[in-house]
């Protein structure tokens, strides 16, 4: 658990975080959005004081982080970022080992972590472990930033844009695979970026920044139906806020059962987004889809009249509950 | 050599004429018909008398010499990877000839009833020399050969010159000079190499340290690299001169000093002045070497919860590595040549040689004592370019 209460930075005259208060649950994964210069990566490096903070309190698990050593208290927090931070001179199994190494694990529990790891991102062992960062692509070296950042299976971590230098189909890939993972580990993350599509995706918790303040805070689709300003509304993607909303909502929670009407002919998992459905919708010039289980079963129809009164109508949405 | 090595490689393409090794067997085939091959001297101090390429050689080792001059350069009109391998052999084949010539040379211009005459080494001689060594760099380039192909290529070649002047060169004035006092050729080899070694150690150690100490204080970064830049100015003649009246004044005055062997000339001002030099390319590329590691891996060692010392030594150093060796390099070349200007204060070393023949008009004995200089130069130049290259993030590249 993360708490932050009226914590403010400044350097010099300058105020780079003003009087924020957050709240980040034990296993929630929570957002900071804002553009460049808006005070998000302070935040996020006043967590692990690699950056001190000025006033305030930050608390983690109960006590004040004043109380830790920071050294300790890093090595017990995974923190990965843009530029990765591999170190050059080091293979991807060193990389990835360290901070077990720092905590004087026994070399075989190393060992076996590393190889561990390596599984869960994707990075066969006896194809990445003795490569160097530089002979991998973009995508790979951010998968062993993560591995590394959870190598001592922190608590708590730490992300500053890890996906911001990646292509958009890389990007892709390796949101879902942090939300698989993220539903696995059940980790208390606190993630940076200037991506809303990112954010909304990933988050729990949604925190917009701007000029060092929060501006709103929530969970994303309550952000998305009632944002607090002109700033979050264009930060939300402005007219595109209903097909964002949809795409945090699957068909499941809105399909109604099967009629006594003909079934639609085109399919769509119960597991896809409301957008996705819209989407085909357009492709296939029709209003009503039948929604499929994993075996491909019908379980119910999904249908446009419904769906728009729906959306007007759900104020709270499952995220919410 | 490797300041040529450190060039971009040209690019990779094969057809297209290549003018350079035109260019350059065609200067050394007008070289070695133009120039003197060698000259024969009666004895020591009188001047030699000088012989062209035929004179030395015959028609024979003329034809062959020219015949793969030009089979060089017509290899390189239309050059492919063939091609060059074939250049590779005529000037490794050309080199493993060049004492044979030598040995030719002396059987048939010496007259064996003057055992006091000597063959001296022309013009035209190193001038083939130096532009085989250029055309070896252009081939290795092309071929894309690794530095330890070359210098296993170099170092054979060297064996059998060696070889060969052991064997069959002793009227080479070189190998005279050289029978005339190997022992102290031995002994001056020694003192330059320790003297060189001391200088680069102890510049290695406080360099280090000064740097270290200039990246916590700033202050301290611009009179420390004042201060070198200033020392860097003093001609080296002068800085050797200049230690000497206080250091003999040392001598004098405090016992314990002199009996640890200070005195006003010798070795202790010698190493003082080398060390003075040694410093400030020491010094500046430490203090660059560690200053240039990429803050973003050092900012992330500080979040993964990496102690200072333990940022220090398991990343900023090793990572400063490559170019901290780059440093040693460039501090020990210099050194190495800086040593012979030592011997004007006694302090030993091949120097000797070189004043010793300059005094008495004995080019060959300059020679005996600047060629090992320029040959220990070289190897160590290659060797510490190598391990840098090794020691390089990731290894090869």
């Amino acid at each position: 658990m993360i708490e932050l209460s009226h914590v403010s930075k400044h350097f010099g005259a300058d105020t780079a975080v003003d009087d924020i208060s957050l709240h980040v649950a034990k296993g929630k994964f929570c957002a900071l959005v804002g553009s460049s210069g808006c005070g998000k990566s302070t935040t996020l490096r006043m967590i692990n004081r690699l950056i001190e903070h000025s006033s305030g309190d930050i608390i983690i698990d109960g006590q004040a982080i004043g109380h830790y050593d920071p050294v300790k208290l890093r090595r017990r927090i995974g923190y990965a970022i843009q530029s990765t931070g591999l170190f050059p001179h080091w293979t991807v199994a060193h990389n990835i080992g360290l901070v077990p190494r720092l905590l004087k694990w026994p070399a075989a529990d190393v060992k076996a972590r590393v190889e561990e790891l390596m599984r869960l991102l994707g990075l066969p062992t006896e194809e990445f472990a003795h490569k160097y960062p530089h002979q991998l692509s973009g995508g790979q070296a951010q998968r062993v930033g993560v591995a590394r950042a959870l190598a001592a299976d922190p608590d708590i971590l730490l992300m500053d844009e890890p996906f911001g230098a990646l292509d958009p189909i890389t990007r892709e890939k390796l949101q879902d695979e942090l939300a698989k993972l993220q539903a696995r580990l059940h980790k208390t993350v606190v993630f940076v970026t200037h991506d809303m599509d990112e954010a909304l995706k990933l988050a729990d918790h949604l925190v917009v920044m701007r000029e060092g303040r929060i501006v709103q805070q929530g969970a994303p689709l309550a952000l998305l139906q009632a944002p607090a300003d002109p700033f979050v509304e264009s930060l939300l993607g402005g007219l595109e806020r209903g097909l964002k909303q949809a795409a945090l909502t699957r068909v499941k929670d809105h399909m109604s059962s099967l009629g006594q009407t003909l079934p639609a002919q085109s399919r769509i998992p119960g597991d896809f987004s409301l957008r996705q459905a819209l989407s085909m919708m357009l492709r296939d010039h029709c209003d009503r889809l039948t929604v499929v289980d994993q075996h491909d079963m019908p379980m119910g129809e999904l249908s446009l009249r419904k769906v728009v009164k729906e959306a007007q109508l759900d104020k709270v949405s499952h995220r919410d509950a | 050599m490797s300041q040529i090595d450190a060039l971009p490689s040209p690019p990779r393409q094969y057809g297209h004429l290549n003018s350079v090794l035109i260019c350059l067997s065609a200067v050394m085939l007008g070289a070695s018909w133009l120039l003197d091959i060698v000259s024969v001297a009666p004895n020591r101090i009188v001047a030699g008398t000088y012989y062209g390429l035929v004179a030395a050689i015959g028609w024979p080792g003329a034809l062959l010499v020219s015949l793969l001059f030009i089979a060089m350069g017509g290899l390189a009109i239309r050059p492919s990877r063939l091609h060059y391998y074939a250049q590779l052999c005529i000037v490794t084949l050309i080199l493993l000839l060049m004492p044979f010539g030598l040995m030719v040379a002396g059987h048939w211009l010496i007259d064996p009833a003057l055992p006091q005459a000597r063959l001296g080494i022309g013009a035209a001689y190193w001038v083939v020399l130096f532009l085989l060594l250029l055309c070896l760099v252009e081939v290795r380039l092309r071929l894309q050969l690794s530095r330890l192909w070359t210098a296993l290529l170099l170092s054979s070649v060297g064996v059998a010159w060696l070889l060969c002047t052991a064997l069959w060169l002793e009227n080479l004035a070189l190998v005279q000079e050289f029978q005339a006092r190997d022992q102290q050729f031995y002994r001056a080899m020694l003192q330059h190499v320790v003297l060189v070694g001391i200088a680069v150690s102890v510049s290695i150690v406080v360099g280090l340290v000064l740097a270290m100490l200039m990246r916590r204080y700033q202050r301290l970064q611009r009179i420390a690299f004042a201060w070198l830049n200033f020392l860097q100015t003093i001609p080296s003649l002068a800085l050797f001169g200049l230690l000497l009246a206080p250091l003999a004044w040392l001598a004098a005055n405090v016992p314990v000093l002199a009996q640890l062997g200070v005195s006003g000339i010798g070795a202790t001002p010698a190493l003082m002045a080398l060390i003075a030099y040694s410093l400030l390319p020491m010094v500046r590329n430490t203090y660059i070497a560690l200053d240039e590691v990429d803050p973003e891996t050092l900012d992330a060692a500080k979040a993964m919860g990496m102690r200072p010392y333990q940022r220090f030594w398991q990343v900023r150093f090793p990572l400063a590595l490559p170019i901290l060796l780059e440093g040693v390099r460039i501090t020990a070349v210099q050194a190495i040549g800086l040593t012979a200007v030592a011997a004007l204060i006694g302090a030993g070393g091949l120097g000797t040689f070189i004043f010793q023949g300059l005094g008495q008009a004995a080019m060959d004995m300059v020679l005996l004592g600047a060629l090992p200089i320029l040959v220990l130069a070289l190897i160590v130049d290659a060797s510490l370019g190598a391990l840098a290259d090794t020691l390089r993030p990731g290894g090869h590249k």
